[in-house]
């Protein structure tokens, strides 16, 4: 790819491409959210910002608009894998995605000085770019007034206001941005002193050589002044380290520190362009934030106020679903009990019924569970108490050996380990990074939430504990913290073995409160279901099926005059599925479980919600549904006429759910995002095989302390 | 453009740590890795920023023109500071 050395032409049928990159916290998704509307493709597993998002729309006249959600970036001396990203994107270096037409730089309006150090940076690179001057309104009321004309002079680019979250100045940015996919690129707006330009040309040079246009050479060279570790899109300019420590040698020559020139001729330029564009009224009172912050950080209110809103947000999601959950489930029946009505009596039926039906309906029953975690989770992170979070729990972080940004990355494996493993992208330590991977799996994620629903509205009765709380609750609540607590001592334990390192100091931007918008936070959860329901769609479904033919085939002579129940049994016992799961009854037997528990366990090793879609199957209950199913696990007695599931059974089953790494999307993210190939390999093999490890541990010593006190397993 | 030779370097400088809080004081000098130290500038604490601490827990909350950032204390060990004058009500 050439593609740096200029903008490419771009035919009229062919759709304008935008990249979007800006600070974190500037309201950057929200606004690609209100640009795009629900038209975008998010990749098989997509974080927030993490992962590439890409959407798209048209314009009155037909033509079509293609925009990339690129992560937020601080600058572009990508300190993490996050800004890397961004940065080759944006120089054309990343072989597997197209070099935008145009870039939209979205600014935070309150906080112009440091949002211009990165559009000044982009700026250079050769491409058309426009800034989108966000939050305008949170600015005006702050007493800060932006002369967008005199802005516009000053940078040389357009410049349009929005309000991402009310949905303002969107069309006027969407022209913009057609506007300037024909204008002249812009160019570096300040010179640097002609010692110090002198000293930087052989460098420039050099990167020039590579392919690089002038302009995005110089941004380059400058940059790489103060950035130390090796950046793989450089890699081929030759000579590199060697040229770049001469430049810094002949700059300290002069008298001047190389790591700060680039910082001092950046904001020496913004505080100018500033002083002559903006007016900022002396801020005395304390702001909202501020306030709120004062309870939010307080030292003991603070992490009472995190707990408070953790024992909320849980308490909501298995509460508040229900109902909904009651509708799906009577959809599901009845649409299941219709088509079966319709059908001849059967296989094909019993195909449709037992296997398609009670398979993908008993965990589509979930969808509004999911919806709310991820909904949740959304709120926390666009209101700003995510970062609180995190610095609260920096110290906790800190006593295991992880920062407290690793505290993001395993919050959101409550929703998913597959973002939150992405989410780990924005962590600049690779140790630290590593450990928090390894253990972003632990923490219990959704789709654990339709096995522990199972097990707990068979086995734990609804006690009232206190208000919002009953035992039911409580039980959920202890397996999320069975979870986060051995991912705290399982992260202490790598970063003192296999991950030993100093733990990096914590640097924090904690961004004003705000109202999430809630249209922006509908099209994420949109997307989250989206995900779940093509999950339910193809892989519960098919492995549903392969179930329902294993528990099917070979068909069993049974004696018809046998009740209904027993014919069954028999039927399990004789079909391939039956003698599968007896050969394996050995392994699972010391854990308490017969063998049908045994065949759902194996089944659930691709995905964890198949465990209640194989119970579903296996016994058979139909259009009947969940309420059925848990009835037939209360009744169910094996050959010796104890009861198969007691409650110590259910509660070493869920033991086993919290640690075992039942997920084929977690395996294949941690081995990419671990380094990808046989390194990649290596972590995702001791991952597996540690939490399986565990699993078995606890869940066996669940069973024996439970038999020693007494409980009947 | 240069750096400030000991000889500029007022008398009257301190870690950031140190730095009373409440008070607007002027960044002198960043040592800290240089990796930090690239994304501190760039998050808008360099050399000449405007800073002040507005809180003091297991880490400094400090704020950089009207952006909270919270850094770590060794960080901020790292980070020198020139108190301003204060300003006259």
């Amino acid at each position: 790819m050439t593609a740096t050395a200029g903008p490419e032409r771009l035919a009229v049928t062919e759709p304008l491409r935008v990249a979007i990159i800006g600070n974190p916290n500037t309201g950057k998704t929200t606004l690609f959210n209100a640009m795009t509307g629900l038209r975008q493709r998010v990749g098989n597993f997509a974080g927030v910002t993490v992962e590439r998002v890409e959407g798209g729309y048209r314009m009155p006249d037909g033509r079509r608009v293609a925009v990339l959600d690129l992560p937020g970036s601080y600058s572009l001396s990508a300190g993490s894998p996050d800004e890397q990203v961004a940065l080759e994107v944006l120089l054309g270096r990343d072989e597997a995605h197209w070099r935008p037409h145009v870039v939209l730089v979205v600014a935070d309006a309150s906080h112009l000085e440091r949002n211009l150090f990165l559009a000044s940076q982009v700026c250079e690179l050769g491409l058309p770019v426009v800034i989108a001057l966000n939050q305008i309104d949170a600015a005006t009321e702050q007493g800060i007034q932006i002369d967008v004309p005199a802005l516009i002079h000053e940078i040389g680019v357009p410049i349009v206001p929005t309000i991402a979250s009310r949905g303002e100045g969107i069309e006027p940015l969407k022209q913009a941005i057609l506007i300037a996919a024909a204008l002249p690129v812009p160019e570096r707006r300040f010179t640097l002193p002609s010692d110090t330009a002198a000293a930087l040309a052989p460098l420039q040079e050099q990167i020039e050589r590579d392919g690089f246009s002038p302009s995005a050479a110089a941004m380059e060279a400058l940059r790489l002044l103060s950035v130390t570790r090796g950046e793989a899109h450089l890699a081929r300019v030759d000579e590199l380290p060697r040229h770049l420590e001469s430049t810094r040698d002949a700059l300290r020559a002069l008298g001047i520190a190389p790591e700060r020139v680039e910082a001092e001729a950046r904001y020496e330029w913004i505080s100018g362009v500033l002083a002559r564009s903006m007016v900022r009224r002396e801020r005395t009172l304390r702001t909202f934030s501020d306030r709120l912050d004062a309870v939010a950080l307080h030292r003991t209110g603070g992490p009472l106020l995190f707990l408070v809103v953790m024992a909320l947000v849980f308490q909501a999601v298995f509460s508040w679903a229900t109902p909904l959950q009651d509708v799906i489930e009577a959809v599901i029946a009845t649409i299941g009990g219709t088509i079966g009505g319709w059908l001849p009596a059967g296989d094909l039926r019993s195909l449709v019924v037992d296997g398609v039906f009670a398979g993908v309906g008993s965990v589509l029953v979930f969808l509004p569970q999911i919806a709310f975690l991820f909904a949740f989770i959304g709120v926390l992170e666009q209101s700003g108490y995510m970062a609180r979070a995190a610095f609260l729990m920096d110290r906790v972080m800190r006593r295991v050996g992880l920062h407290g940004k690793s505290f993001i990355p395993m919050l959101s494996g409550y929703a998913c380990a597959v973002p939150g493993i992405m989410a780990t992208r924005t962590i600049s330590d690779p140790k630290d990074r590593l450990a928090t991977i390894m253990v972003v799996p632990l923490m219990s994620c959704s789709a654990r939430l339709p096995v522990y629903t199972l097990l707990i509205g068979a086995f734990v009765p609804a006690l009232p504990l206190m208000p919002g709380l009953d035992l039911q609750g409580a039980t959920m609540l202890a397996m999320y913290l069975l979870g986060t607590v051995t991912a705290l001592a399982v992260a202490a334990l790598f970063r003192a073995t296999l991950l030993r390192g100093p733990v990096r100091p914590m640097i924090l931007e904690l961004p004003p409160y705000r109202w999430p918008s809630v249209r922006s936070l509908g099209v994420s959860v949109w997307q989250r279901c989206q995900l779940f329901l093509r999950r339910a769609g193809t892989v519960i479904l098919s492995l549903s099926i392969v179930l329902w033919a294993l528990a099917t085939y070979p068909h069993a002579t049974v004696d018809p005059t046998l009740p209904e129940a027993q014919r069954q049994e028999a039927q399990l016992g004789y079909s391939a599925l039956g003698r599968f799961g007896h050969a394996i009854e050995p392994v699972v037997r010391p854990l308490g479980y017969d063998w049908k528990i045994g065949v759902s366990i194996v089944a659930s090793f691709a995905a964890r919600e198949v465990f209640v879609s194989t119970m579903g199957t296996i016994y058979g209950v139909g259009d009947k549904e969940e309420a059925a199913l848990v009835d037939r696990l209360r009744a169910e007695r094996g050959a010796d006429g104890a009861l198969v599931y007691t409650p110590l059974i259910a509660v070493g089953l869920m033991v086993f759910y919290v640690y075992a790494l039942m997920c084929i999307s977690t395996i294949a993210v941690t081995v990419r995002e671990a380094g990808g190939g046989r390194i990649g390999w290596r972590w995702a093999a001791i991952q597996f095989g540690y939490m399986l490890a565990l699993a078995y541990g606890a869940a066996w010593l669940v069973i024996v302390v439970g038999r020693a006190m007494g409980y009947a397993a | 453009m240069t750096t400030p030779s000991s000889r500029e370097l007022p008398v009257c400088t301190c870690p950031l740590v140190d730095s009373e809080t409440g008070r607007q004081a002027t960044v002198v000098a960043i040592a800290c890795g240089d990796h930090d130290a690239c994304r501190l500038r760039a998050m808008g604490v360099y050399e000449g920023a405007t800073v002040s601490v507005i809180g003091k827990r297991h880490c400094l909350l400090v704020d950089v023109r009207g952006t909270r950032l919270a850094l770590g204390a060794d960080l901020a060990e790292g980070i020198t500071v020139r108190p301003q004058e204060r300003p006259k009500h």
